[in-house]
């Protein structure tokens, strides 16, 4: 079982590192790519400056939270877009059957495809999250915190993303509902916790779970607490393992298609 | 010796469910508001056993149901109905331990990645099999001599010509040295002097490591100069299973006679002479030799007149038509 997982997490690795290997071929966009995501990341840190100079608490956060807030939410994307964007490109994969070269091979299908894909600005994104973190309110504690929430919080999006993308396997243009509720998993987590009320908090904690991935994170970032950190851990297994059984579920309604088709 | 069956199917089906589009607009509204749907049975019941070692030719026209057969026996799709075992495993529950078995090459599909060199794919499908990292470099080389792959092995795949690119798929697919081989239209878009290449290739991979050929595909030569038998399919119900001997031989009684004469000649009607071809000096008949023997026809002909005159035997690709017009 150990030697299984070896395998299948060397597998992992090579892929990231040939479809990092092939973005490096173009060396000033890759660069480009990753400089301009900081960049971008920070440009919106300045407008909750002058929000913060107008109000000292915003939905119960306050300048350091949504610093932190940003970090976990850029370092989470950036760990899921590094190594599992092709969890992203579920839908299409699915509508235009090309899974076969996934299906052919004797290893874990779903991650397989999750390790296909790399995007190179999120890396940007992880450093940002990184530099956020060491610049603002440092300390070892929070460091490895936010790393353990980072690789957590990157499976949970990854998951969440194999969940809706899924849906392909049922109806046409599964990519449209897979792409609303992953933009809503990231817009909704730029914003603090305290604005949002009733019912859409509901559904920050069950549908679109961004109050598990970074609000609960957030919490026990702020002040220790280890039920928050037990619960974001389940939680992150628990959709982990219903992502895989949604997937294999799913797998017997594939259809593949005789599309031309290249491996790029 | 009883041969032993590497590929077995027992009533295999596979019936797709598809949304049927209504005509217009007013037809776009009305199927969101109450979509229909219609069944299309790709595969219908088909059963056929391969031994070890065989190279067979599994063909049909479009739509047939050939790549979806494909895709069962290698664990791709699921069957609505019926079972397979490939080498004694059932591909849709244990599909992970036979893909250590087999190899697949989609001439239509890509599983290169385009912007690596075969080398370092080869290396990444010998990670994907578990192979080891010694174990690979000596696979490489010998693939690469047997393949002639030196002059292109460190180019990137995007970089190659269709030939070269086949090619390096096929070696991908023999990394881990499979028992057998599918082929689902291999030679798609070559030239025949590639084609030539690849024919000569399996037919090597065939007799030195005794491996199963299971090959589909639209080139009359791939069947003619590879397969021993073939299995034809049309509508999703296999149509013939038969060697390709007796095939040729229950259709040679229909022989293609080509005459080039001197002047102009037209042939009187004959019962059992079909006139293909009539232009100028050319003639090009087909003669029916369960009604009129050769001998006879040639009697009609003014040898006199005759310049030339080539007898050959009815084309596979005609006999094969013939079999989808007469069976399906």
């Amino acid at each position: 079982m150990l030697t299984v997982a070896k395998k299948e997490l060397k597998l992992v690795g090579l892929s990231v590192k040939y479809n990092l290997m092939k973005e490096m071929i173009n060396r000033t966009s890759f660069l480009m790519n990753v400089i301009f995501m900081i960049l971008n990341n920070a440009s919106f840190i300045i407008q909750w400056l002058i929000l913060f100079q107008l109000k000292k608490d915003i939905g119960g956060y306050e300048m350091n939270d949504v610093l932190t807030l940003w970090a976990l939410t850029a370092s989470t994307f950036g760990i899921s877009h590094i190594f599992f964007f092709g969890a992203y490109h579920l839908p299409n994969l699915i509508m235009n059957g090309k899974l076969d070269a996934f299906l052919v091979q004797p290893k874990n299908t779903l991650l397989s495809i999750c390790s296909s894909k790399s995007s190179t600005s999120a890396i940007g994104d992880l450093i940002y999250g990184y530099l956020v973190i060491i610049i603002f309110d440092f300390s070892i504690q929070r460091l490895l915190l936010f790393t353990y929430f980072t690789v957590l919080g990157g499976i949970t999006l990854t998951a969440f993303s194999v969940i809706v993308g899924s849906s392909s396997f049922l109806f046409v243009r599964g990519d449209i509902l897979a792409d609303n509720l992953n933009g809503a998993m990231i817009n909704f987590s730029t914003y603090p916790e305290g604005i949002f009320k009733g019912t859409v908090r509901l559904l920050l904690y069950t549908i679109i779970p961004v109050g598990i991935v970074n609000y609960l994170p957030i919490l026990v970032l702020r002040e220790f607490k280890a039920i928050y950190l037990v619960a974001v851990t389940v939680f992150a297994i628990c959709l982990t393992a219903l992502a895989f059984w949604v997937f294999q579920k799913g797998l017997k309604r594939y259809s593949s298609s005789n599309l031309m088709s290249a491996r790029v | 010796m009883e041969q032993r069956m590497i590929i077995q199917a027992q009533n295999l089906s596979k019936t797709f469910r598809v949304k049927e589009k209504r005509k217009g607009l007013r037809g776009s509204l009305r199927s969101i508001v109450k979509p229909s749907y219609k069944e299309i049975k790709a595969v219908e019941d088909i059963s056929f056993h391969i031994a070890e070692g065989e190279i067979i030719a599994f063909i049909g026209p479009n739509g047939a149901g050939k790549s979806t057969t494909i895709k069962m026996l290698t664990g791709i799709l699921y069957p609505s109905g019926g079972e397979a075992m490939v080498d004694d495993i059932n591909p849709c529950k244990k599909r992970k331990q036979l893909a250590y078995k087999i190899g697949t090459v989609f001439g239509q599909k890509e599983q290169l990645w385009t912007h690596l060199t075969p080398y370092d794919n080869f290396k990444f499908f010998g990670a994907v099999y578990d192979i080891a990292e010694k174990e690979v470099e000596a696979r490489i080389e010998e693939l690469k001599s047997t393949f002639e792959l030196s002059e292109f092995i460190n180019t990137p795949v995007r970089n190659l010509s269709l030939g070269q690119r086949i090619r390096c798929e096929i070696v991908a697919s023999l990394i881990h040295k499979p028992k057998i081989l599918f082929l689902d239209e291999p030679t798609i878009g070559l030239d025949p002097v590639v084609k030539e290449n690849i024919r000569t290739l399996i037919k090597k991979m065939n007799k030195d490591y005794g491996m199963t050929v299971f090959l589909t595909s639209h080139d009359v030569g791939d069947i003619e100069k590879l397969c021993k038998r073939i299995i034809i399919v049309n509508h999703g119900k296999i149509v013939l299973d038969d060697s390709m001997e007796k095939v040729k031989y229950h259709y040679l009684d229909k022989k293609i006679i080509e005459i080039k004469m001197k002047e102009e000649m037209a042939l009187p009607r004959i019962e059992g002479v079909t006139v293909l071809k009539s232009k100028g000096v050319n003639l090009k008949i087909e003669v029916d030799t369960k009604i009129i023997s050769i001998q006879e026809v040639l009697k009609w002909l003014d040898t006199d007149n005759l310049m030339d005159i080539t007898i050959s035997n009815v084309p596979l690709e005609s006999i094969i038509t013939q079999i989808y017009k007469e069976r399906s």
